[in-house]
Order: structure tokens, then C-alpha cells, then sequence
């Protein structure tokens, strides 16, 4: 009882200290607001306007009717060039695709003859290279056809039909807005936390506290409570007002959930920082340990790149010592495909499980790093 | 009288703080001229400006002839002038050793090998430091740590010595010495004239020339004497005291002892026994012990890092001593027991009070966390702001309160609760000796009026002649307990400072200043050249620099670990290689064709053929919980239709939650339906509509494996990050640790201090750079086709031109931690997203170009991809050479102009 009224306690100066410090304060709304928005919109893996070039060697009806074809969204305008400044083209990275379209082209194709156009794809841009050359082959594919049999009669054996659950146009800033949502919960929890310690070791204010009839954890408890307070508050004000209603993304589950989930991975979140802050004496060495852990955490959580995509051992290490895979594969599973509580429990309590070790370490460590 | 230096009418304000007002004042030469007065009167600031080392705000200050408002003056003045800031060794280097540390002083004063040798051998001979030129500047004691920076002070032979506070904190035979020294070598260098600031007035006693300073204001000035003369008192304490404005003492009291009614028989208040305190292999407390009883004022005197206060810290329970225990009233003191914590109340010698809180928050937070009752609270946190006068000032956040009131706010919440002990840490330190006196009598009324035990560490010799019994400790030891007359009586001729002095030098072996050293050194009439004197700067510094680096483990780690963390999680993790994505199938046909349609899926490496789907209810499940990507419907009389040419329907459901796979499970599953229609059509003997092969090729990249394009971006992007960073951090750690004095009062440039810092760093990104690429080949298996010499001869220019923008931005933040975030966010955004690290720059907006042809990054990433896929050699890449030297060269004059070498 006397520990939980101190925890509170605590907890009201800790929210007072985060009101006070401005900088602060202009971080948490700038990352869960512009940059949330900037970095949505921004990075895509979305084939669009691919940069590309072809060149005709055949000049007929067929091969300008191929290259009229070429048009945003997926590819900008093509640039004609000779094959000579192609490959020269390719080679300063101007292009990502280089459509080949043979001499005789038309001529061959009436005759049966099968001539083959090539495409030439940069794989150095191996983001956009292999899908790019994809939907460039269906587009020649389907003006061939359509050249070949203007009635548009039969084209395939088969009709496929393809239906994308959860995000049927494959907007990629769907995914990555959910998924900056959750690099800026990391990102700032972690500063957050770890800086609420060190500023008081700084300050010689947790020597003080500690003198008076208050308990390590209670002091690590209040911490995480009115950090992750503010952090929740901040992330589900952007999930409603950036993601939903700025950036138009349908969010298929229960926000109850969402929410609930977040509030389990900002405490495991802050739990790291704090036991990471008992490394370091000042804020200048908790930068420097921090950032690679940050961009790790972020990096490998499956957020980026599929976790599947990962060597085996790195999925585990990273499912072992990170809260971040757990959070990503939940954050899909409640926010786009409207999974319930029974689907997304297993990651909750390794998530939770993960906070436990993190916060025992560090209470482990509290008075060791005291009297260093 | 010859003057040293001249003040005309200057005014000093920090914001809204006036720290000087109007000060015209001479400064006599030659002689020993001293500035007294409590902290916060201004007497830093005067000397800071009088040194060139603070920007001269309003008024004329001239130094040795020179009017010092120009930037060709302050130059000239550099070399004659020394100035050795406060704090316990505040402009020494921690980790270097007192040599190094001499070294790097006399290199920037351009001073040859064998010169710098002889002065480093005379100065540590004059100051005894002759024994440990090998020991870390860092765990020298506060008394030798103050003779190292007077060496480098006195390194190049100054015309006028400027020491702010240079014998605070410091113990009593270790003060002594300091004066010696300073006296024996004014002897030798007869002209030199000496200006320091003291808060000691016992020892301002022995100055030529003294300024009492108050509220930005000289109040009087003169000899000592004349001084005392002026305000008719016998010591100078109490001729500052009544020199003061009218209002500021009004409140004066002197502080009267009355005598203590001891309790006979009662368990003493606090004892101590066999107290021992190691870390590692220091011992910082060694076998203390001691008995207070109840109501006793006890004093504990000792240098800066003698042990007090973890000795304080061990009887508050903050500590668990290594050996030996602490009883208060009988009980033993335990950890977790939160009973005896009620009975301390704590001072610790910062001020640690929450500064987020206002003083009346501040106080009922004590309130609550001692459980003081919810029905008293209001009225003990009232009745405290009215016992320590802080009613005024309930409001106010403590920041912005005068130290003395913020003390007794301290002082106010360690009794908020009514505790029996008091446990003081050197709570008077740096306080005016008014507000001392008012906190004195504070003391002195909980201990004879309420019995409330005291123990206060103190530097004041009045202050310890007051209490009942004082104690001596010295480098872990307690050398002597008595009360202050037994003890002055004993060894000290009725003299407690003197009676201390004789204690330490019981324990110290008194040091031979030798008498060769006494041998003034005559610099040998030398001219150095300008290029010379530049390159030996710039080398003291880049040779400084790596020796601290080497000697710092936290940034080594970041240095070298934290490139290969960052390529091995990224390069395996940051994949595009879509593989193993999870496939099932609900066949409903069940016919050969749809047989061999399942069988052409299962066929390829990318896909993992799970177990049949029950039906779509199924599907949609697994599909939920993220097992399956792709799953396949064949509806009933797919053969059949087939067969007839009907244009069977064939459903493929994907998981759409992650694009970029999704895109690609769509793009396999494309190929491999053309396939069946292929290999299906030609069994049949039909022909195939469309007569037009298409081939894509795969060029630079033929594998198209994500690693080979990743790993050369990736390089990109780490050897933006950790040098800028890392370089960043090198400026501003000066600026927080204090030895950017060092560049502002000595005659080293801007750009040699940052040319110098720069290139360890610079070599270190080298190192980082060739680890990288033989990872990349080793590790990873990137093929390397280009020319190596070229992406070696790039890559440097190009970790100069990061680590210059680590130093622009560390040129003008303030704390290590801004300049870090700063340079980490900056410098991240544009290298992950508009530098081709993804999105290839080709394929970007114009807006996003420009952004990121305006970072090295974009034009890097096409030299370290160019050369390890593409075969690029120097001919394809001159251009990207120039533009990143132009950017090192760039972020070079940024930095420059944004480096002041004055503080404002």
C-alpha cells in the first residue's frame, strides 16, 4: 500500500519533470507527427515511377505502341536511347529498367518467328529491380496480346484472379505507417527512459530519494509508469489522428487491443532503457550505446524486410533478446487482418516475459551503479 | 603604481543575470592581487574576461597594454597570459598522465622536444609531483591535481597569471604548498604578476592587493590591512561582512554557541565501526570508527576525495560498507530497513532537490514520501517555509534562488519530517559568509533546542571551531577526533588550521621542492616559424585526442563494434531476397491437371508447401495469424474446363499486410501460371499465343542477391553514422568537461583545433572503412569487380567530409547527448531514404533528389556500389571525388565560423 502510494507519487513528479523539459516534449510530437507522416509517405517499396529507357532498334507500329505503354504510375515517361548510352546509362545508375525492343521486331512476330525482347534490370536497386522487371513483362505481355488480337479474345489458359487480403491495392504506406508508428514508440522510449535515469544520477537526485524511506523499485516503477503514460497517450493520438485519418489507413481490429498491446511493449521498451542507462555514467555515453541498439531493434524487427527473409539464428537472437519482432507480427495481425485477443496472446506474454528479466536485471544493478 | 590590467565601466549579464555592473577597476602589476567574495558575485566572469577567454559584453578592459576588444590583441596576449579556470583540475586531461598532460601544454605553446622536456622535468621538481609523472591526471588528489594545472599554466612562462579558486576543496597542508609554490616562483620570475579569486579570506590575508567584490560590484579595495582599516574590523571575514551594502546584512546575526545538554547513559546517536569501503582495488574508506552522542554537532574536515562523503553515504544506508557496520541509537543500520531512514534526514553536497518542482512541491513531496500524515502535511510544509524563511519564494523553482536560499530549502526538506540525525554534506560550500551564519544558527537551534544529532562536513575553519567535536580525515583515514580547542591545543599552538597542517604532515612525507629547480629556465631566444607553430598545435591536439580515445572504452566500443553490430545485423537482417514464403492449396478438383498445377508451385525453392486447406475458413485463420502468404484455390471442374478450353477460374489469395512481399509472391506466382499455360499448351499440341519471349537480365548482380547491392549501401551509410558521431562527440566533450578553456586561452587557432581533433578520427573511419570492405567480401561473399585503389582513395575523402559534419554540428550544440541525437538524426534520414540505400535516386522526386545530392551520402553510395558491382574505376568517378572533397572542405569553414573561440 505505502509502495504504491509512493509509486504514484513518483509517478506525478516524473510527469511534472517531462512537462518541464521542452526539448523533450518537441521530440515526442515531432516524431509522433511529422516524422510519422514524412517517413509513411516517404519510403516505399511500391513500384512507382521506376525510372526507365528503352531502345527501339525496331522503329514499327508494334514497338511504339510498347514503349507508349510504359507510363506512370508504376514507370516514368521512358527515355530513348541507343544500346551505346544505355549501357553507359546503366552503369551511372540513371535507370533502373532497360527495355530492349530487337530489330524486326513486328515483323518476326507475325511471322511466328518468336523474337525476344530483353529487360535489362539494375540489380544493385534490388528493392525495385525484380518486382519493376515483373510488372514490365505483364505490361509487354498484355500490349502483345492485345496487338496480336485486338478482340481480345482469349489470352491465357487460365484466368487467374488475385485478391490481396488486408491491403487489396498494396498501398505500401499502409504498412509503413504502422510500422514508423512503431519505430517512434521504440525510438523514444528508450531515449526517454533511459534519460529519465541518468538526468537524476546527474542531478545526485536518486541519492536523495534513496536516503528517504523509498525503494529501488518504486523509483523504477514510477519511471516506467509515467513515461509509458505519455508515450501511450502520444502513440494512440497518432495512430487515430496520422494514421487513420491523415494518412487514410483502415485499421481492421480492435484499437482496445492495439492499445493495450502497445502499453505491454512500451514497458518492456522502457525496461530495456533503464537497464541500458545502468551501463553508462552520463548522457553522452547513453548515446552512443543506444543508437546501434536502436537501429538494430528497429532494423531487424520484421518491420523493414520479412523476418522469414533473415538467417534462422538471427530470427532467434533477435526473437530472444528484442521485444520488436513480437510487437511488429502483433501490430499486423490486430491492425490489419483484425485478429482477436487468443491470436496475438503467445507474443503479449513474451513480450511481458521480456519486460520481467529486463526490469530484474536492472533493479539487480541499481545500488552496484550507485556507488560507482 | 604599475597596472597589469585596467577595467573602464564593464557590465556582464548571462540573460537576465547581471553578473558584473559597471566594474572600473586597476589591477596593479607585479605583485599578488587577489578578488574576494562568495560565489556568484562576478569574480569569475572578470577574470574570464580579463583572460580573453570570455567575450567582452560592454566597457574597455586593458591586459599588459593591450585593449583586448580586438581579436589581433587577444592574440598577442595568448602566449603571455595563463589562466587556470575553477574546479578541481577543471582543464586537465583525466585520462592522460601528468606528463601527457604537461606535453600537450608545452606542444601548444610550440615549445621543441627537448625544451619541453627540461621545463615538464624543472616544473615537476618545483611542485613534487617529480614521483608520478606516469599517474592519470584523473586520480591524482585534489591538492596535486591543482600543482599539475598550475604546471600547465606556468608551462611557457606567463607575464600574468590568472587562478580562479584554485585552493577550494583542497585540504589545508596541500593549500599551504600551493602558496609556497606560487611564492618560490614569483621569486623567480620577478615580473610575473599573479590575479586570484579566493572565497578563503583567511588566506587573502597574505595578498599584495585585494577587490571585495558583491553583486557585480567592487566594494572596496587595497591592501589587507587597508581593507580591514576601512571597515574597522579585526579579520577580513567580518571587514567583508560590514563592507556590505546596508540591506544584504541586515538579517546578520552573529551565530552564538550555547553549551550542549548532554545525555548520560543513553546508546550514542550514530556509531561507527570499522567502517571499509573499496571499489575495485581503491579504498576509499579505510576502518573508520566513531561514537556521536545524541545532540552533538560533529564536524568532519577533509580535502575533496579524502572519503567524507562516502563515509556519509555509508551511515545514511546509501552505501553498504565493504566491512564493518554502522548503529544508530544501538540498532544496526540495515538496507532495506525503512524504519532508521525515518530517523535520517540527508543533505547531499550538490544541490539534488528536484529543480522541475517548485520549492512548496518540493517540500510536500518530502512530506509524502516520509508519510508524514495527510492531516499534518500542509501544516509541517507551512510551518518549514516559515521556520527557513522561504515563504517569499514558495513558489519560485529552486533554479532560479540564490545558493544560500536553496541551501536552506535543502536543509528544510532533510528535517521536514523531524528526524533525530542530521547528516550535512558540506552544505555551506561556496555560500556567502551572511547566508552562512543565518544557516548556522538554523543548526545550532535543532541541536539545542530539539536534541536533533548533527554530522557536517565543512572546508571553514570558523565553522569547524564551532562544533562540539570535530574529526580529521585524510585519504581514508580519520587522523584525529577531539573537540576543536583539544585539538588546536595539542598540535597547533591554539591554531586549528595550523594544528590540522601538522596532522597531515605526520602522514604525508613532506616533499623536497628541489633546490635545483629553483634554476629559472631561460627559453633558448627562439623564433618559431608560423608553419611550424601551426603543425605543432594541430599535433597536439590530434595526439591528444587518440590518447584519450584509445583510454576511453564506452567510445572504442561504439568505434569498432559498432560497425560490425551495424553490417552484420543489417546486411543479413535488411533483405530482399524473398524466400520461404508459406503456400497452401484447396483443391476442389482434385484432377491430374490441378494436380500438376499444385506440383509446378511446389516445385520452386521460394515457396513452402504447408498442409492442404480444410476450406476458406481455414484459410482466412491461417492467413490471420500471419502462417500463410499464399494460398491457392482450385474451384471444382479446373480440368475439365481446361481440357475444353474454357478458361478455367484459379483463385490466389495473398497476404497483403507486407507489400513488398506480397508484390513479389504475385510476381512468382505469375511466372510459374505462364509456365503451366506454356508446358500445358505445348503438350497439347496448341500453339502459343503470344509469340514474344521476354528474358530479364540481371545486370551487375547476376545472383540478384540482396547482400551483394546491400552490403556497398550499407557501407554508405555506416561510415556516415559512427565517424560523425563519434567526431561530434570530440568537440562538445571539451565543452562539458571545461577543457575548451584551454583552446580559448591559448594561442591555438580555430582551424588547427579542429584540423587536429579531426584527423585522428578521420584515420580511425580508415581503419572502419577497411574492416567493413573485408567483411563485405569475407563474410557476405560480395563479389568486388571495380578498382579497389579508387574506392580506397574515395572512401577517405568521404569519412573526412562525415567526420567534418560530425564537428560542424558538435561546433555549435552544447551537450553531448544534443550533438549525438542531432548528428544521428540529421545524418540518418537523408542516407537511409534519399541516398539509393532502398529507393533507388533515379526513381525519386526532384524534391528528394535535391535533398539528397545535398548530404555526402547520395554521392558515395555510387562509388562503393559502382566499384564493388558494377567495375567502376577512377575515370567513372572523378566527379564523385570532387564534389566530396568540396563537401570536407565545406563542413571545414561551417565549422570555423560557427566555433567561437570566446564564450559569449
Amino acid at each position: 500500500m505505502r509502495s504504491l502510494a509512493n509509486t504514484l507519487r513518483l509517478t506525478g513528479k516524473e510527469l511534472r519533470a517531462i512537462r518541464g523539459d521542452f526539448v523533450m516534449v518537441a521530440l515526442i510530437i515531432y516524431v509522433f507527427t511529422v516524422a510519422t507522416y514524412i517517413v509513411a509517405d516517404a519510403v516505399s517499396t511500391e513500384i512507382r515511377n521506376l525510372a526507365v529507357a528503352v531502345i527501339d532498334e525496331d522503329q514499327s507500329i508494334l514497338s511504339h505502341r510498347l514503349t507508349d505503354a510504359i507510363q506512370p504510375p508504376l514507370f516514368n515517361p521512358p527515355v530513348l536511347l541507343s544500346p551505346a548510352e544505355a549501357e553507359k546509362a546503366l552503369i551511372k545508375g540513371k535507370y533502373v529498367l532497360v527495355v530492349a525492343l530487337p530489330p524486326n521486331l513486328e515483323h518476326d512476330l507475325r511471322e511466328n518467328k518468336s523474337p525476344t525482347i530483353s529487360i535489362l534490370a539494375d540489380a544493385t536497386a534490388v528493392a525495385h529491380a525484380g518486382n519493376g522487371a515483373t510488372y514490365m513483362q505483364q505490361l509487354i505481355t498484355t500490349e502483345i496480346s492485345r496487338f496480336v488480337s485486338p478482340e481480345g479474345t482469349r489470352s491465357a489458359l487460365v484466368n487467374v484472379v488475385f485478391r490481396n487480403l488486408f491491403n487489396p491495392n498494396l498501398t505500401s504506406k499502409w504498412f509503413s505507417a504502422v510500422m514508423q508508428l512503431m519505430n517512434s514508440i521504440t525510438i523514444i522510449t528508450l531515449i526517454l527512459s533511459g534519460a529519465s535515469l541518468i538526468r537524476e544520477r546527474e542531478h545526485g537526485t536518486i541519492e536523495h530519494v534513496l536516503v528517504m524511506p523509498v525503494r529501488p523499485h518504486e523509483i523504477v516503477l514510477s519511471k516506467i509508469l509515467a513515461n509509458g503514460i505519455v508515450i501511450l497517450i502520444a502513440a494512440t493520438i497518432s495512430l487515430e489522428l496520422v494514421v487513420r485519418w491523415l494518412l487514410g489507413v483502415p485499421v481492421a481490429g480492435s484499437t482496445l487491443l492495439f492499445v493495450a498491446g502497445t502499453a505491454i511493449y512500451i514497458v518492456a521498451v522502457a525496461s530495456m532503457g533503464l537497464l541500458l542507462s545502468t551501463f553508462t555514467h552520463n548522457m553522452g555515453q547513453f548515446g552512443l550505446l543506444i543508437i546501434p541498439v536502436m537501429i538494430v531493434m528497429i532494423l531487424l524487427s520484421g518491420g523493414m524486410t520479412p523476418l522469414e527473409s533473415m538467417p534462422m539464428w538471427l530470427q532467434v537472437l533477435m526473437k530472444t533478446v528484442s521485444p520488436s519482432p513480437h510487437f511488429v507480427s502483433f501490430a499486423q495481425s490486430v491492425l490489419y487482418r483484425g485478429c482477436g485477443l487468443p491470436l496475438v496472446a503467445g507474443q503479449l506474454v513474451a513480450m511481458a516475459g521480456m519486460s520481467a528479466v529486463a526490469l530484474a536485471i536492472a533493479l539487480g544493478r541499481f545500488r552496484k551503479v550507485l556507488s560507482a | 603604481m604599475a597596472l597589469v590590467a585596467q577595467l573602464d565601466g564593464v557590465s556582464h549579464r548571462y540573460g537576465a543575470v547581471t553578473a558584473l555592473d559597471g566594474v572600473s577597476v586597476g589591477i596593479p602589476a607585479g605583485c599578488m592581487a587577489g578578488l574576494i567574495g562568495p560565489d556568484g558575485v562576478g569574480k569569475s566572469t572578470l577574470l574570464a574576461l580579463v583572460s580573453g577567454v570570455r567575450k567582452l559584453q560592454a566597457g574597455r578592459i586593458t591586459v599588459l597594454d593591450q585593449d583586448i576588444s580586438t581579436a589581433a590583441a587577444r592574440r598577442i596576449n595568448a602566449p603571455r597570459v595563463a589562466y587556470m579556470p575553477q574546479g578541481l583540475g577543471r582543464n586537465l586531461y583525466p585520462t592522460l598522465s601528468v606528463r601527457e598532460n604537461l606535453e600537450f601544454f608545452g606542444r601548444l605553446f610550440g615549445q621543441p622536444a627537448e625544451e619541453r622536456a627540461a621545463r615538464i622535468e624543472m616544473l615537476l621538481a618545483a611542485t613534487g609531483l617529480s614521483p608520478f609523472p606516469d599517474r592519470p591526471a584523473g586520480k591524482l588528489s585534489g591538492g596535486m591535481k591543482q600543482k599539475l594545472s598550475l604546471c600547465s599554466a606556468l608551462i611557457h612562462d606567463p607575464d600574468l597569471l590568472i587562478l580562479d579558486e584554485p585552493t577550494t576543496g583542497v585540504d589545508p597542508l596541500s593549500r599551504r604548498q600551493f602558496w609556497e609554490l606560487i611564492a618560490s616562483i614569483r621569486q623567480r620570475m620577478t615580473g610575473m604578476s599573479v590575479l586570484v579569486a579566493t572565497a578563503y579570506m583567511e588566506e587573502a590575508e597574505g595578498f599584495d592587493w585585494l577587490a571585495a567584490m558583491d553583486g557585480g560590484r567592487v566594494l572596496a579595495q587595497g591592501s589587507p590591512a587597508d581593507l580591514r582599516r576601512q571597515a574597522g574590523a579585526d579579520t577580513l571575514e567580518d571587514a567583508f561582512i560590514r563592507l556590505l551594502p546596508e540591506e544584504v546584512r541586515a538579517g546578520h546575526q552573529p551565530v552564538v554557541m550555547r553549551p550542549r545538554q548532554s545525555v548520560d547513559g543513553a546508546a550514542p546517536a550514530i556509531e561507527a565501526r570499522n567502517l571499509t569501503m573499496r571499489f575495485d582495488d581503491f579504498t576509499a574508506v579505510d576502518n573508520v570508527s566513531f561514537e556521536i552522542p545524541e545532540g552533538e554537532i560533529f564536524g568532519f574536515l577533509g580535502s575533496n576525495g579524502c572519503g567524507k562523503t562516502t563515509t556519509m553515504k555509508m551511515l545514511t544506508g546509501l552505501l553498504v560498507p565493504t566491512e564493518g557496520e554502522t548503529r544508530l541509537f544501538g540498532e544496526p543500520l540495515l538496507n532495506s530497513d525503512m524504519q532508521s531512514r525515518m530517523r535520517i534526514g540527508y543533505m547531499s553536497q550538490a544541490f539534488s532537490l528536484y529543480s522541475e518542482l517548485t520549492v512548496r512541491q518540493n517540500l510536500l513531496l518530502h512530506a509524502q514520501l516520509y508519510a508524514v500524515p495527510t492531516e499534518r502535511r500542509a501544516a509541517r510544509v507551512q510551518a518549514m517555509l516559515d521556520d527557513f524563511e522561504l515563504g517569499p519564494v514558495a513558489d519560485a523553482m529552486p533554479e532560479s534562488l540564490p545558493l544560500g536560499i536553496r541551501q536552506r530549502l535543502q536543509l528544510a526538506a532533510a528535517t521536514i519530517h523531524e528526524p533525530r540525525i542530521l547528516i550535512l554534506d558540506e552544505p555551506t560550500s561556496g555560500v556567502d559568509p551572511v547566508a552562512r551564519d543565518a544557516f548556522w544558527r538554523k543548526l545550532v537551534s535543532l541541536s539545542r533546542d530539539q536534541g536533533v544529532t548533527i554530522f557536517i562536513s565543512t572546508h571553514f575553519m570558523n565553522e569547524a571551531a564551532r562544533c562540539d567535536r570535530i574529526s580529521l580525515m585524510h585519504a581514508g583515514r580519520v587522523l584525529a577526533v577531539g573537540t576543536p580547542e583539544e585539538l588546536a591545543a595539542a598540535r597547533g599552538n591554539g591554531n586549528l588550521e595550523q594544528a590540522f597542517v601538522a596532522y597531515l604532515e605526520d602522514v604525508e612525507k613532506p616533499q623536497e621542492a628541489t633546490e635545483t629547480a629553483a634554476t629559472s629556465f631561460e627559453a633558448a631566444g627562439r623564433s618559431p616559424s608560423r608553419l611550424s607553430g601551426t603543425l605543432s598545435r594541430l599535433w597536439a591536439y590530434s595526439w591528444r585526442e587518440s590518447l584519450e580515445l584509445v583510454r576511453d572504452p564506452i567510445r572504442l566500443f561504439f568505434a569498432f563494434l559498432g560497425p560490425v553490430i551495424l553490417l552484420i545485423t543489417i546486411g543479413f537482417g535488411i533483405s530482399f531476397d524473398v524466400d520461404k514464403l508459406t503456400f497452401a492449396v484447396l483443391d476442389q478438383d482434385q484432377s491430374p491437371e490441378s494436380r500438376r498445377l499444385v506440383e509446378q508451385f511446389s516445385s520452386i525453392r521460394q515457396f513452402e508447401t504447408g498442409p492442404d486447406l480444410a476450406d476458406m475458413a481455414d484459410m482466412s485463420r491461417r492467413m490471420g495469424q500471419g502462417s500463410l502468404t499464399l494460398a491457392m484455390e482450385i474451384p471444382d471442374g479446373f480440368g475439365r474446363k481446361l481440357r475444353q478450353g474454357d478458361q478455367p477460374e484459379v483463385g490466389l489469395w495473398i497476404d497483403g499486410a507486407m507489400p513488398f512481399r506480397a508484390d513479389t509472391a504475385r510476381g512468382y506466382a505469375l511466372g510459374l501460371l505462364q509456365n503451366f499455360s506454356t508446358t500445358f499448351a505445348e503438350e497439347e499440341g496448341q500453339t502459343v499465343p503470344s509469340g514474344v519471349a521476354i528474358e530479364t537480365r540481371f545486370q551487375f548482380n547476376q545472383a540478384f542477391k540482396s547482400a551483394n547491392a546491400m552490403v556497398p549501401s550499407v557501407i554508405m551509410l555506416i561510415l556516415a553514422l559512427i565517424p560523425g558521431v563519434m567526431s561530434a562527440v570530440g568537440v562538445v566533450r571539451e565543452k562539458e568537461t571545461g577543457t575548451i578553456a584551454n583552446f580559448r586561452s591559448t594561442p591555438v587557432g580555430r582551424t588547427e583545433f579542429l584540423l587536429g581533433k579531426q584527423l585522428p578520427y578521420i584515420a580511425l573511419a580508415t581503419i572502419n572503412f577497411w574492416m567493413l570492405f573485408f567483411m563485405g567480401i569475407g563474410l557476405f561473399g560480395v563479389p568486388f569487380t571495380g578498382s579497389l585503389a579508387t574506392l580506397a582513395a574515395i572512401s577517405v575523402l568521404y569519412v573526412t567530409a562525415t567526420t567534418g559534419f560530425g564537428q560542424f554540428i558538435s561546433s555549435f550544440t552544447r551537450t553531448q547527448v544534443a550533438a549525438v541525437f542531432s548528428v544521428a538524426v540529421i545524418t540518418i534520414i537523408p542516407t537511409v531514404n534519399f541516398s539509393g540505400l532502398i529507393v533507388p535516386v533515379s526513381s525519386m522526386g526532384k524534391g528528394a533528389q535535391i535533398v539528397g545530392l545535398a548530404f555526402p551520402g547520395a554521392w558515395y553510395q555510387p562509388v562503393s556500389v559502382g566499384t564493388f558491382a558494377k567495375g567502376l574505376g577512377w575515370p567513372d568517378l572523378r566527379l564523385n571525388a570532387v564534389v566530396l572533397a568540396i563537401f570536407g572542405l565545406v563542413y571545414l569553414v561551417a565549422s570555423v565560423a560557427a566555433l567561437r573561440k570566446q564564450e559569449a
